[in-house]
């Protein structure tokens, strides 16, 4: 309760500081950057979106703002409409644009991600400029506000319209990216693949934080046409779009507080930069921190040297340049050059990061509570076994070019048993999980589930057919919690749309999600750790949690590829335990081990591969005995007829980790 | 007359592309060791460039020019290794993207102040004057272009195939892991990779300015067409980028003259966005199969 | 947080606001960075000269004491959103006497109208396209605004447009290509333009128009088509250093047509790019870097001295910066106040001759009338001459001009002499 008393408490108070200033200030050019400070503060809300929750480093937000800003301002001066209807336009311009821009970029990451928005953003600014009989080109684009209810919005009142969208725009994201929307986002930052996997789907989360974020832009962009009220192409370019990157990295990523505070600094750094005193007062100040904390986390250890001094020697300069440079003004891109990177590589989380930690511990503002964990009857019902065939494998082929990775296997597995999947390097285990688990397409022949052909070539179709897997390098969403990896997995919970979720009436299945998600995690013995980041737990838990989010998808099929791998003895033994816990919900596990004891204590068949081929089937201690087996382990034929004696290294099966 | 328009057009656009395309190499290069570009490249192209324009005001004779401006285009190479690539690659996260954009804006905004914001002359003793070839205008600047193009790109790749050095590069390209096993240091082959692109985009520089002029804002304009190139080819494709720019260079030109000036970007941005998404690798790239 | 932000503005107002007192606060603005900036640095470096002389000797006279003026700085980058927070920062000042400067016309259109809200001088200078003057004039759906603040210093468009037209008439052309660049100034230049040519008697045919955009620097494309269509000169409509690509473009492909075209022509960026290229480029000046009278040597000289050049960047926009100071200067003597409306009622009937370098000022402007913007115009036909590039160097086109200037400045009739009564009898030049 004190925890929502002081967020929600704080918040108000902003806000209610803010919509006061007006009747207190009579100052226009206070105003007008105030209203500013609003516009932005939506803009780096969408912003924020793409780079502080999809983690892509996004180039074409600028082109958002600007085709937005246009739509209104066309929608104003050429169809005669209003305000209202203007700002609906932008934003759902944004909306459309993004989603398709979306299309192209979703197979992207990283630079290439980077590269398309780039391109998009020039592209716009093309079109914006050559569309003169539409846009007025290069001349511009001249507007007015057009009344509402009889009445021209003054600056006050533009403002507090301004304001009051801020205030919407940051309760309806408030609410979406802390429900499941928001943790697909973050998951699909931090492994694409386990998303689609977890039936989370790549795919659609990514269009809709792309096609979201740039709506934002657009709205922003149609309010920015009613404050300037006058329009040019070459506004909206590359400049601007890397001043609004130093607002989200600057303010704090993942923040709706970071994009206000980054959306402050924007709009106020020129001022400060156009008064020396003051900017020497601020780089003193900016050095001071940067040294302070540099120390210290040299002291304790906690940062490299170079994340600690670099940021250092750019305050550094930015204090030597304040006195020998005579017009600041004249280097502003260098001094936004060296504030970004001393943030980006001191304070990666931003300011906002940075100081809700300490505010955090300064007002003792506590972790939310957990519930009490549902009944794990509920969360994964046990169901009987029925001894038939759940998965068959018929004649199934995957070529790598000229590698035959998996060659014509033919295999069913029995509904309720363990199956073992073994073999020595490169015999195809992983090529063969990678192929029904939908990572790659078959180059021939049938996966059939429960008799029925089970989609091949999407992770995404083939989880929501209710197979579940584990990665062997691990693929846990290491920026989220413990319990928020198997939250963000979880089958059948999330039913409110998309519209009931943003004005915060998906609160109950929100809660019955953490109670679910906990019960699973109480499982796997994870519960105290429930809030802790992925990243920051034991490898072993890691390993055990990486079950636990399977779980969460209620699988007919389980497939655990290595889970043992690279575990210390007794987590080999927990994992064990866990493992027969899972069995006893009648859940029917594949399992690729290398570790022969747990395969022995834990498998009722075993499969032995080698070569992309079956060599052996049966009980563990019979093909342990077999002689095929033994060669293909040991290498030595203990008969001499052998051919395919030596086992293929170098298939394009990984090395395990 | 028609016929020999588009001759000109395509000639002196295919030529200017061999500008994007050596650019685009530079990317190469450094995409290879650590699959990290220089979203800066375009500023170390416009800083070795005045570099080297004061280099020759202070009397230095073009030729004796050209290995000073190479190197400071290296020295610059490690300084964005340095600040901005090895903390990123080092905690295995895309930081690098925002931090090289952040050293390019630092340069752009120190050349404008230590050089200033005018754009200037780069003289030359290689004329100006056109020769007539098959009914084209050359000028002896374009082909001196195309020249140091193919001279440093061919340079380069028998540096990799024929020295040690070269070789520790090529393995860390193909297998990073396996490489630090044999020995070989990574972070190392990365600073070669980064000095040897800084390298490349002063010459780029040299050779083009006199063409454009240097200035600032020289480079904007030509980085963007690279960086379509260099993703359009393929960021592995070795001299893919070669045959890829001069077509986006030449159908840039036909481009201007067809559709109007105004879109002279239009189809460089519309083929980087379709080549994204229909091969992300690149028309010459190698499809890499998804490992978990 | 949001504290931070209040305090912060409140603390700049008050920087800005605490020395207010016995100094005449005047504000430079314009691109001091970025594509534009040689033009916005001369101004506001001629500017800064004429600021110098007049505080060495003392300051301006104001009612019984004399001020020294001071200058506040303001980079719009050339950019609109920069140039409309930057005005609405001036207009809320309380004590800014009055504002020179601004050379793009989208700033110029995004800001002007806060600074117009509260009635503060502006003279914008060096240059702007018509629209910035146009755009509080009657139009036909709508009248202009009936009391104006904001005034030019510049060889509007307009005339530039028709000195370009008649050149290309007078050298007998009959087929010109029209160039111009993809900005705001470019577009309404080849507005302008095209209007004078159907002013003058559609005696030339425009065989070709083409556009380019800031920074290309291959213009093959745009030339082979003027070339084949058989432009036989060139009018041209452009900022910054894409002409030098231009004329440097015609000689590559043996184009050999004279370029004639805005005063940006006359810019360093130009004319050091182009080389020997650029010879015989033709532009409408109103200040020629070349010593013909004491007046300008002494501006030159001191130009050259201040600022360590051998070569005013823009000596254009320098001459128009440091006279519009004088003629600034001048109409707050008149007024006796530092206060910007009594500041603007002077400047609209200045009663005594403002010397400058460019010419002296008689009675530059008269109240405004919205059906006719040339009441806030300073420049006239007369004030401007025909500038040609010569080995590096921008000299009289017309050697007419030149001996006209120096007998003007030796004191006999000063041309520039207009009715001092009626706006309505004014001469038209547009």
């Amino acid at each position: 309760m004190k925890r929502i008393l002081l967020l929600r408490g704080a918040e108000l108070i902003v806000f209610a500081c803010l919509a006061t200033i007006p009747l207190l200030v009579v100052n226009p050019y206070a105003l007008g950057l105030l209203t500013l400070l609003a516009i932005y503060g939506i803009l780096l809300i969408g912003l924020d979106v793409t780079v502080g929750y999809l983690g892509q480093v996004n180039l074409g937000h600028v082109a958002f703002l600007g085709l937005g800003a246009y739509t209104a301002g066309l929608v104003v001066t050429k169809l005669g409409l209003g305000m209202g209807p203007a700002l609906l336009a932008a934003m759902a311009v944004g909306l459309l644009l993004g989603g398709l821009l979306a299309l192209p970029a979703l197979r992207l990451e990283g630079p290439q991600f980077a590269l398309a928005t780039l391109s998009f953003a020039a592209l716009s600014t093309t079109a914006l400029n050559e569309l003169e009989s539409l846009t007025g080109g290069a001349q511009g684009l001249s507007l007015s506000r057009p009344p509402v209810f009889g009445h021209v919005l003054t600056p006050p009142l533009f403002y507090w319209l301004c304001m009051a969208l801020l205030a919407v725009v940051w309760m309806l994201m408030r609410n979406l990216l802390a429900s499941q929307w928001g943790r697909a986002f973050e998951a699909l930052r931090d492994s694409p693949i386990a998303t689609d996997a977890m039936g989370v789907g790549t795919y659609r989360h990514k269009v809709a934080a792309f096609a979201l974020g740039s709506g934002l832009g657009g709205l922003a962009g149609g309010l920015y046409a009613f404050n300037f009220q006058y329009l040019q192409p070459q506004s909206f370019t590359y400049d601007l779009m890397i001043i609004l990157l130093l607002g989200v990295v600057l303010g704090g990523r993942k923040s709706l507080w970071g994009a206000f505070v980054g959306s402050s600094v924007i709009v106020l750094l020129p001022n400060l930069l156009s008064n020396r005193h003051l900017f020497q007062i601020f780089s003193g100040l900016g050095f001071a921190a940067a040294l302070a904390a540099g120390l210290r986390g040299l002291a304790k250890q906690t940062t490299r040297p170079f994340q600690a001094l670099a940021p250092v020697v750019a305050m550094g300069l930015l204090v030597v340049g304040g006195f020998l440079v005579e017009n600041t003004e004249d280097w502003r891109k260098a001094i936004f050059a060296l504030m970004l990177f001393s943030v980006v590589v001191g304070l990666p989380e931003g300011l906002m990061g940075f100081l809700s930690h300490f505010l955090a511990r300064l007002f003792r503002v506590p972790h939310a509570p957990l519930p009490e964990p549902s009944a794990l009857e509920d969360v994964l019902p046990s169901r009987p076994a029925d001894g038939a065939p759940l998965l068959v494998l018929e004649d199934l082929k995957r070529h790598f070019g000229g590698v035959k990775a998996v060659d014509g296997l033919s295999v069913s597995v029995q509904s309720g048993a363990i199956h073992g999947l073994i073999g020595p390097n490169g015999s195809g285990k992983s090529t063969v999980v990678n192929v029904i688990s939908g990572l790659y397409t078959p180059s021939s022949g049938r996966v059939l589930l429960r008799g029925s052909a089970l989609p091949t070539g999407s992770l995404f179709r083939v989880a929501r057919a209710g197979v579940a897997r584990t990665f062997q390098n691990l693929q846990l969403f290491g920026e989220l919690t413990a319990l928020e990896n198997v939250m963000v997995a979880l089958k059948g919970v999330y039913r409110s749309p998309l519209p009931m979720v943003l004005f915060g009436l998906g609160r109950a299945e929100e809660r019955r999600a953490r109670a679910d998600a906990l019960a699973l995690l109480n499982l796997i013995g994870l519960r105290g750790q429930a809030l802790n980041k992925a990243k920051d737990l034991t490898y072993g838990a890691q390993r055990f949690l990486e079950i636990a989010r399977a779980l969460a998808r209620k699988p007919d099929l389980l497939i655990l590829d290595e889970p043992a791998a690279g575990l210390a003895h007794p987590d080999v033994l927990q994992q064990i335990e866990i493992i027969k816990r899972v069995h006893q919900r009648g859940i029917t596990i594949i399992l690729i081990e290398h570790h022969m004891d747990v395969v022995s204590e834990l498998c009722s068949t075993v499969t032995v591969l080698d070569g992309g081929k079956v060599i052996a089937e049966g009980a563990p201690d019979e093909v342990k005995r077999h002689p095929k087996v033994v060669e293909a382990y040991l290498g030595q034929p203990p008969q001499p007829a052998s051919p395919e004696s030596d086992p293929q290294p170098g298939g394009p099966a990984p090395q395990p980790a | 007359m028609n016929v020999q328009i588009i001759g000109q057009m395509a000639v002196s656009g295919a030529l200017m592309g061999l500008v994007y395309a050596l650019i685009a190499y530079g990317f190469q290069l450094t995409y290879a060791t650590s699959k990290s570009i220089n979203f800066g490249q375009g500023e170390l192209v416009m800083v070795s460039a005045f570099f080297s324009l004061t280099l020759t005001n202070l009397g230095l004779p073009y030729w004796a020019m050209i290995p000073g401006g190479l190197l400071f285009g290296a020295l610059m190479g490690l300084i964005v290794e340095r600040a901005a690539v090895r903390l990123a690659l080092e905690q295995k996260s895309e930081g690098w993207i925002l931090l090289t954009i952040i050293l390019g804006l630092f340069f752009f905004s120190s050349a404008e102040n230590i050089w200033g914001r005018d754009d200037r002359p780069f003289p030359t003793p290689i004329s100006a004057d056109p020769i007539h070839v098959l009914g084209v205008d050359v000028t002896r600047l374009e082909l001196s272009v195309a020249v140091g193009v193919i001279a440093i790109m061919g340079a380069i790749e028998l540096f990799k195939r024929r020295t040690l050095l070269g070789k520790a590069f090529e393995a860390v390209s193909a297998d990073r892991d396996a490489a630090e096993l044999m020995g070989i240091s990574a972070t190392r082959t990365v600073m070669l990779s980064y000095a040897l692109s800084g390298a490349v985009a002063a010459l780029a520089g040299i050779l083009v300015s006199p063409i454009t002029t240097v200035g600032p804002t020289m480079a904007s304009a030509l980085i963007l067409k690279a960086f379509s190139v260099a993703v359009v080819a393929g960021l592995d494709s070795g001299f893919g980028v070669v045959l890829i720019g001069m077509c986006l260079g030449a159908l840039e030109s036909l481009a201007s003259f067809y559709l109007g000036s105004g879109w002279r970007e239009a189809p460089g941005l519309v083929l980087l966005i379709l080549a994204l998404a229909l091969r992300p690798n690149g028309v010459f790239g190698k499809a890499t199969i998804r490992k978990v | 947080m949001s504290r931070q932000i209040v305090q912060g503005s409140l603390l700049l107002c008050a920087a800005l606001g605490l020395q207010a007192g016995d100094t005449v606060k005047l504000a430079l603005t314009g691109p001091f960075s970025g594509g534009s900036a040689p033009m916005g640095v001369s101004t506001r470096d001629g500017a800064k000269l004429a600021i110098a002389e007049i505080n060495a000797a003392g300051g301006i006279q104001v009612g019984g004491r004399k001020m020294k003026i001071e200058i506040i700085e303001r980079d719009d980058e050339a950019k609109n959103e920069r140039g409309a927070l930057i005005a609405q920062e001036l207009a809320a000042m309380g004590d800014l006497s009055g504002v020179i400067g601004t050379v793009n016309t989208g700033v110029c259109l995004a800001g002007d109208k806060h600074l117009q809200e509260k009635g503060i001088t502006k003279i914008i200078c060096p240059a702007a396209g018509s629209a910035s003057m146009t755009q509080w004039a009657n139009k036909p759906d709508r009248a202009g605004v009936k009391d104006l603040s904001i005034f030019r210093f510049a060889a509007h468009d307009g005339i530039q447009s028709a000195m370009v037209v008649e050149e290309a008439i007078n050298r007998h052309f009959t087929k010109v290509a029209v160039i111009f660049d993809s900005t705001n100034y470019g577009v309404s230049g080849r507005d302008d333009m095209l209007d004078q040519i159907k002013k003058q008697g559609n005696k030339l045919t425009v065989v070709a128009q083409e556009k380019f955009n800031i920074g290309d620097k291959d213009m093959t494309a745009q030339l082979l088509r003027a070339k084949s269509a058989g432009a036989q000169a060139v009018l041209i409509w452009a900022i910054g250093p894409e002409l030098a690509a231009v004329s440097n473009g015609m000689a590559k492909i043996g184009m050999k047509a004279p370029l004639i075209g805005g005063w940006t022509l006359s810019m360093s960026n130009y004319i050091d790019n182009a080389g020997k290229n650029g010879n015989g480029t033709l532009m409408p000046q109103t200040f020629i870097e070349e010593p013909i009278t004491p007046k300008a040597k002494a501006f030159i000289d001191g130009y050259h001295l201040t600022y360590k050049v051998g070569r005013i960047p823009s000596a254009v926009a320098a001459a128009q910066g440091y006279d519009a100071v004088y003629i600034f200067a001048a109409a707050v003597k008149q007024a006796g106040s530092t206060d910007t409306h009594k500041i603007k009622e002077a400047l609209e009937d200045l009663k005594e001759p403002v010397k400058g370098v460019i010419a002296t000022w008689n009675h530059p402007y008269t109240k405004w009338d919205p059906a006719d913007v040339t009441t806030h115009e300073a420049f006239r036909r007369e004030q401007a001459v025909m500038g040609m590039v010569q080995d590096g160097h921008v000299v009289f086109g017309n050697a007419a001009d030149k001996a006209r200037l120096i007998k003007e400045a030796a004191g006999t009739t000063p041309k520039a002499a207009k009715p001092t009564t009626k706006p309505a009898a004014k001469p038209k030049t547009k």
